[in-house]
């Protein structure tokens, strides 16, 4: 029986689709199968990130309503054989989803996958509701600026009040992923600390992603950070992706590291 | 259960001699048609025999309530009116006394206030985690909070113990704390003749040491 991970924000533009194409391709790396959903229905973007638009025939709704099968509907990544992607429709808004239709595909692909990753839309409202409500657990995509971050807090107490998992009494496992670092600008106090973002939301610690331009490259192009092995975030990513599936990677403490590449370059000449 | 009230006329008559009853009722039982007849006395089978003859209803010896005047039931239902204001009355002032016991009751909480949510206490908070912002706080009672403040916070109680909390929008009986003024530790703002005084508790810089 697989696990199933809404990947969430509030605020929109913090870099969830991108969180959930790097990750579950680093999940994918590591052997364990993985489908990433993308629940922002009208509007999606994950099938363009992981280079699948051409290749998206069915989507999530035709599979709930019955108009496909999953088999027909579910896409393998071209880069990992243990990837899998469903994408949203296009041409539907969010009023389309329903719990029950929810809870039958979400089952359906726990059975099948190791990793179930669903991709939840910026916002609070009825979209944000339905990809959380069956969510085993959470990984919160925040950027360190306060508008983020305020908008999390507000979208992991929605969280904590309406997932199914709390009402049954259990409770739904929270992690931080804290994109978009400027290590610069958190060293000169422009930009908030880590410790205090932990502070301020109070849950797990999942991984820190520095700032790296080669993503807006990598997400034109359809190959997800995680594939260039030069990149920084993209390194983030896999260790956030390996302790996912269970490994103990120490947390790398990016802000510090100045300017990640020349330390790198130092360290060769020792 | 099915019930019906009904007002009717009664007559009460004693039986004496039998001759003499059922001659009067020969005479006169289209008077009592509508009437429910009481008879007292010793009745006999002729008596009843002729009665049902006449298709005329009645009971032998059973004694019906008195009546009363209007008047008289009228003083009654007021006085008890009277005894259920009272008692009403009592009811109330047990319960305030009551809700006063439990503004003095203490509600202690390890729960982040997140954005959005709002809370409402009745009395009394100790409140052992944050008030992120964008969440409301409302409080009849006093007020401690040992984290920093964010969101807003709305006190009607004799005190608050806060933190520093530069980001706060504090309400405390109505009148806005200026954040500039909460700048150590921990502060006591408090209302003592009418004017709200805020002492520190905690100086920031303390050397434990």
């Amino acid at each position: 029986m697989g696990i199933v991970i809404a990947v969430i924000s509030g605020k929109g533009g913090v870099g969830k689709t991108t969180a959930v194409a790097n990750v579950g391709l680093g999940i994918a790396q590591q052997g364990k199968r993985c489908i990433v959903l993308d629940f922002d229905i009208g509007q999606r973007n994950l099938d363009m990130i992981l280079g699948l638009e051409n290749r998206v025939v069915y989507d999530m709704i035709h599979v709930m309503d019955g108009d496909a099968s999953l088999q027909q509907a579910l896409i393998r990544s071209k880069v990992d054989n243990n990837l899998y992607f469903l994408a949203a429709s296009q041409s539907k808004d969010k009023s389309v989803l329903d719990s029950e239709k929810i809870e039958k595909l979400v089952r359906n692909l726990k059975k099948e996958f190791d990793f179930v990753i669903l991709d939840a839309p910026a916002g609070i409202e009825s979209g944000y509701e339905h990809t959380i409500e069956f969510a085993d657990k959470a990984i919160v995509v925040v950027n360190p600026e306060v508008s983020s971050i305020r908008d999390s807090d507000r979208a992991i107490g929605i969280l904590d009040s309406k997932s199914q998992r709390v009402k049954e009494g259990k409770e739904v496992g929270k992690y931080l992923i804290i994109n978009r670092i400027v290590p610069e600008m958190v060293r000169s106090g422009q930009m908030l600390r880590s410790e205090d973002i932990l502070d301020i939301l109070d849950i797990k610690l999942l991984g820190k992603v520095p700032e790296d331009r080669g993503v807006i490259d990598a997400s034109n192009q359809g190959k997800p950070v995680i594939l260039n092995k030069d990149s920084l975030a993209g390194a983030a990513y896999k260790r956030i992706a390996s302790r996912l599936c269970g490994e103990d990677i120490k947390m790398v403490d990016i802000e510090s590291e100045g300017g990640g590449l020349f330390k790198k370059l130092t360290g060769m000449f020792k | 259960m099915q019930s019906k009230q009904y007002s009717l006329k009664v007559y009460e008559t004693t039986v004496g001699e039998e001759e003499k009853f059922l001659s009067f009722f020969e005479a006169n039982h289209i008077l009592f048609k509508d009437h429910l007849i009481i008879l007292r006395g010793e009745v006999s089978d002729r008596i009843r025999a002729y009665l049902t003859s006449k298709s005329l209803h009645f009971l032998e010896n059973v004694t019906l309530p008195e009546g009363r005047p209007r008047r008289e039931l009228a003083k009654e239902l007021a006085l008890e009116k009277t005894k259920q204001e009272v008692k009403e009355k009592m009811l109330q002032s047990e319960l305030s006394k009551l809700t006063n016991r439990l503004e003095n009751n203490l509600t202690v909480l390890d729960k982040m206030i997140r954005s959005g949510q709002e809370l409402s206490i009745e009395g009394d908070l100790l409140l052992l985690n944050r008030v992120n912002s964008g969440a409301t706080l409302s409080i009849t009672g006093n007020l401690i909070i040992t984290q920093v403040v964010e969101g807003a916070i709305r006190c009607s109680g004799q005190f608050m113990l806060l933190t520093a909390s530069p980001k706060a929008n504090i309400i405390f009986h109505g009148l806005e704390i200026n954040n500039s003024y909460l700048e150590d530790k921990l502060n006591r703002v408090e209302l003592k003749n009418n004017e709200v005084v805020i002492t520190p508790v905690l100086k920031k810089d303390i050397n434990w040491a």
